[in-house]
């Protein structure tokens, strides 16, 4: 019997992924980051049902504090709209800026560092050009010259957040490339004649993706940050209501209404923060040299 | 540091301004430095060629006009010491002072009127000012006749403020595009102040002009007119007494918290002539927007009681036609479109849109110039949430920039767009562009982008621009404002909250009808 419990210990932890979901539990920073979010994304994807006021309706005198009439409980706006309604709303538009540009930069990244650190040489050298091109460039102004250069939508930013992101994640793709390709599991794969197509996605980039999950966390954090930088900047989409767009357009009443750009700051601040934590926490699950420490 | 060296700087010429004229107690002293703020960059300095607030303070300085006029919208003389208009309007006379000089000491002369008058009907983008013009005679170095085509009652106006420097011929007439003329930027002109240095987007550098063709003025010793970057730091700039005059100061929080500075004075008069309105235009070539019921829905559906009180602290007076209050033409009759959110559904559904999906009858675009929050941002979100009462799904268009805002609305690709535009005195110069059939110009700012064509507007103003009786112009513009403002192809919001706050020991600030365009001839320290 202890025999056989003992070598079921032992197949749990040769599976690399179980074990990490079971050194992720143990991680206080990933699961308090994983509450956090839960809070953030059920305030936001619930919360319009509970809380059915249209963002961009003039309900109440502009800038009435929050707890001073029943109808607006966080306050209004500049304009009269209500804050509450605002920070519901504007979830969904802050987390899509933040998960598609995410999405961008991992695939960019991805793909720009598997082939540079695979085939190395020429193709290496023109790739990195590439990419030092786009590290070089200050990311905010670059983002603000690509949103100004097309109109200011959600689309535009999301894109334009992504493309300015993704050097990091390339030179972090590449390095591993590097790293693992002569490894011997890899030689034994080219050596029964597996393709190299074969060899860069099934073989090497499983390998490679543990330092790029945490990557692609900490890359949502920073993207809706980028939003809100665009947005304070006033190159937001004023059709779709997010928590930059709240701190773009309130910061001129700051000294009027501390609420109309504090609380849409203290959703973003927890959203990132969360999104840090998790990022945090799957980085100790995925380092086995971290978690021995 | 900087201020306590200014308040010694000020201390000092306060003392040495009240030596020097003791005995006339209260009465206007020499001397003193005017130190005026703006965030508005100047170009160059020769308004002759360019329009706009950031040419035209510098500009009314360094040059003087034939003309300039009082608080009350009368012609005063300035380098014309007398004029004259024919009886079938169809000239104009100037007899000019022989002792006006220009900065370099040449006399001014007849052939300068012409040659300036030329300058200004060629290359200033005000093209119906001087358009009647045929020619300018000079029979003697003093006197100069403007001929032209048809009667022209704007023109006594379109000669004072920026609007006609007179240039010195010895100058500009040597052959070289007056656009881009090198002396643009370090001009020679005859009025109160003499130019000194200029460093665009920093500050420009203006003396006293001791040869100044009016006896004892001007009364200041220097002017000079300093770039701030943004509004916080010029407000600030006042606030502190770093600057002592700030002119076209339109923030409405920055109005509020001025005026509550007991070393300032924050007033709204001296932009009678400037007449700046912000207003939404609508695309009438749009297919919703051309039925003009739509039109007046949309101007009933806006609350602009709601829009000057609550979004502009109340700083602003309402605009409710083409004309801006407070000029001779302003017409109080015309329907005012006060808020009637029933009277707009109805005239909705009886225009043949009821409202379908989600409750929405159908969707328009509203463009609004990037920059000034408050009066265009601003009140575009509001109409956003204001004409879905309505049943119309506004949707916001921002431009990253003027430039693209300026080619979408000029190049008519737009449903509505809020819009600032400024009637500059008479109606001639700044109203009629708007309106008239033939000034529907692709591609032009500021021209009739709305496509607003009615004929009888069109004959009403033609008439009215050459019409020299003032009670039969004044009834003319009157009829016309009443039908443009019935077809509504705009709907007036509200009067730039525009103010000059200054400071208390500054004396005859510039509170005529062109305000801080005009000549500062009168303004002194206390």
């Amino acid at each position: 019997m202890a025999v056989i419990e003992s070598s079921q210990d032992i197949v749990q932890s040769q599976s690399p992924w179980r074990e990490a979901a079971r050194a992720f539990r143990q991680s206080w920073a990933g699961m308090l980051g994983i509450f956090i979010l839960i809070l953030v994304i059920l305030f936001t994807f619930v919360g319009p049902f509970f809380y059915p006021v249209d963002p961009f309706e003039i309900i109440w005198a502009p800038l009435t504090p929050p707890g001073a009439t029943e109808r607006a409980p966080l306050g209004t706006d500049y304009l009269g709209r209500d804050i509450l309604a605002g920070l519901i709303h504007g979830g969904p538009a802050t987390l899509y800026v933040g998960l598609v540009a995410g999405i961008i930069t991992i695939t960019i990244g991805i793909l720009v560092g598997a082939f540079a650190g695979f085939y190395r040489g020429m193709v290496d050298e023109f790739l990195m050009r590439i990419t030092e091109f786009f590290q070089v460039l200050p990311a905010l102004l670059f983002a603000m010259v690509l949103v100004t250069l097309f109109t200011p939508t959600i689309y535009v930013v999301s894109l334009a957040i992504g493309i300015v992101s993704w050097p990091t994640t390339a030179r972090l793709t590449r390095a591993e490339f590097l790293r693992i390709r002569n490894l011997e599991y890899v030689n034994a794969a080219r050596s029964i004649g597996a393709k190299n197509r074969r060899i860069i996605w099934r073989v090497i980039l499983p390998n490679a993706l543990a330092p790029l999950i945490v990557a692609a966390t900490l890359t949502v954090g920073i993207a809706i940050l980028f939003e809100a930088g665009l947005s304070f900047l006033g190159l937001g989409d004023p059709n779709m209501f997010s928590w930059g767009l709240m701190i773009g357009a309130g910061r001129e009443y700051i000294l009027d209404g501390w609420w109309v750009v504090t609380l849409p700051g203290f959703m973003i601040f927890l959203t990132v923060l969360g999104f840090s934590l998790v990022g945090d926490g799957l980085n100790d699950a995925f380092n086995p040299k971290l978690r021995e420490r | 540091m900087r201020k306590t060296g200014f308040i010694a700087a000020a201390m000092a010429m306060l003392l040495t301004a009240s030596a020097a004229s003791f005995t006339q107690a209260d009465e206007q002293k020499n001397g003193g430095t005017l130190v005026l703020g703006t965030t508005q960059k100047a170009r160059h300095l020769n308004p002759a060629v360019q329009s706009g607030i950031a040419t035209a303070v510098p500009g009314t300085q360094i040059f003087a006009t034939p003309l300039r006029f009082n608080d009350k919208w009368e012609p005063q003389p300035y380098l014309a010491e007398s004029w004259s208009v024919s009886d079938d309007g169809k000239s104009i006379t100037l007899k000019l002072r022989a002792n006006a000089k220009f900065h370099d000491g040449k006399p001014i002369t007849s052939e300068d009127v012409a040659f300036s008058l030329q300058t200004v009907k060629d290359n200033h983008p005000f093209k119906s000012m001087f358009s009647p013009v045929t020619g300018v005679d000079t029979p003697d170095p003093l006197t100069a006749v403007i001929n032209f085509e048809k009667p022209h009652p704007a023109a006594l106006l379109a000669m004072s403020s920026a609007l006609l420097p007179i240039i010195p011929k010895h100058v500009y007439g040597d052959g070289q595009d007056p656009k881009s003329h090198p002396a643009n930027n370090a001009p020679v002109g005859s009025g109160p102040f003499k130019f000194v240095e200029f460093k665009p987007g920093e500050y420009i550098i203006l003396e006293k002009n001791p040869d100044y063709f009016i006896e004892g003025r001007p009364y200041l010793d220097k002017i000079i007119i300093k770039n701030y970057k943004d509004l916080t730091s010029l407000a600030l700039a006042i606030d502190t007494g770093e600057i002592n005059m700030y002119p076209f100061l339109a923030p409405t929080k920055d109005i509020a918290r001025l005026k509550k500075n007991d070393g300032l004075v924050v007033t709204d008069r001296g932009y009678e002539a400037v007449g700046p309105i912000n207003w939404l235009a609508f695309n009438t070539n749009n297919h919703y927007l051309k039925d003009k019921r739509v039109r007046q829905a949309i101007a009933y559906a806006m609350d602009r009681d709601f829009i000057i009180n609550a979004l502009l602290g109340g700083q602003s007076k309402a605009a409710t036609g083409p004309v801006v209050p407070g000029s001779p033409f302003y017409a109080d009759a015309a329907e005012k479109y006060d808020v009637d959110l029933d009277k707009a559904n109805a005239m909705l559904d009886e225009a043949g849109f009821p409202r379908g999906d989600g409750d929405m009858r159908f969707q328009l675009t509203v463009d609004y110039i990037p920059g000034s929050a408050e009066l265009q941002k601003n009140v575009a979100e509001y109409l956003k949430s204001q004409l879905k009462k309505v049943g119309i799904d506004v949707e916001l268009r921002a431009s990253p920039d003027f430039p693209t805002w300026a080619k979408r609305v000029g190049g008519h690709d737009f449903d509505m767009s809020m819009d600032i535009v400024f009637n500059w005195g008479d109606p001639v110069i700044g109203v009629h562009r708007t309106y008239l059939c033939d000034n529907i110009k692709k591609g032009v700012i500021w021209s009739n982008t709305q496509s607003y064509c009615n004929e009888e507007v069109d004959n009403l103003l033609n008439e009215a621009g050459s019409e020299l009786d003032q009670a039969k112009r004044i009834a003319l513009y009157k009829k016309a404002q009443e039908i443009i403002v019935d077809d509504a192809p705009i709907a007036f919001i509200n009067v730039l909250p525009y103010h000059t706050a200054y400071s208390k020991d500054i004396g005859n600030p510039p509170l005529t009808i062109w305000g801080a365009m005009s000549p500062l001839d009168e303004v002194y320290i206390k």
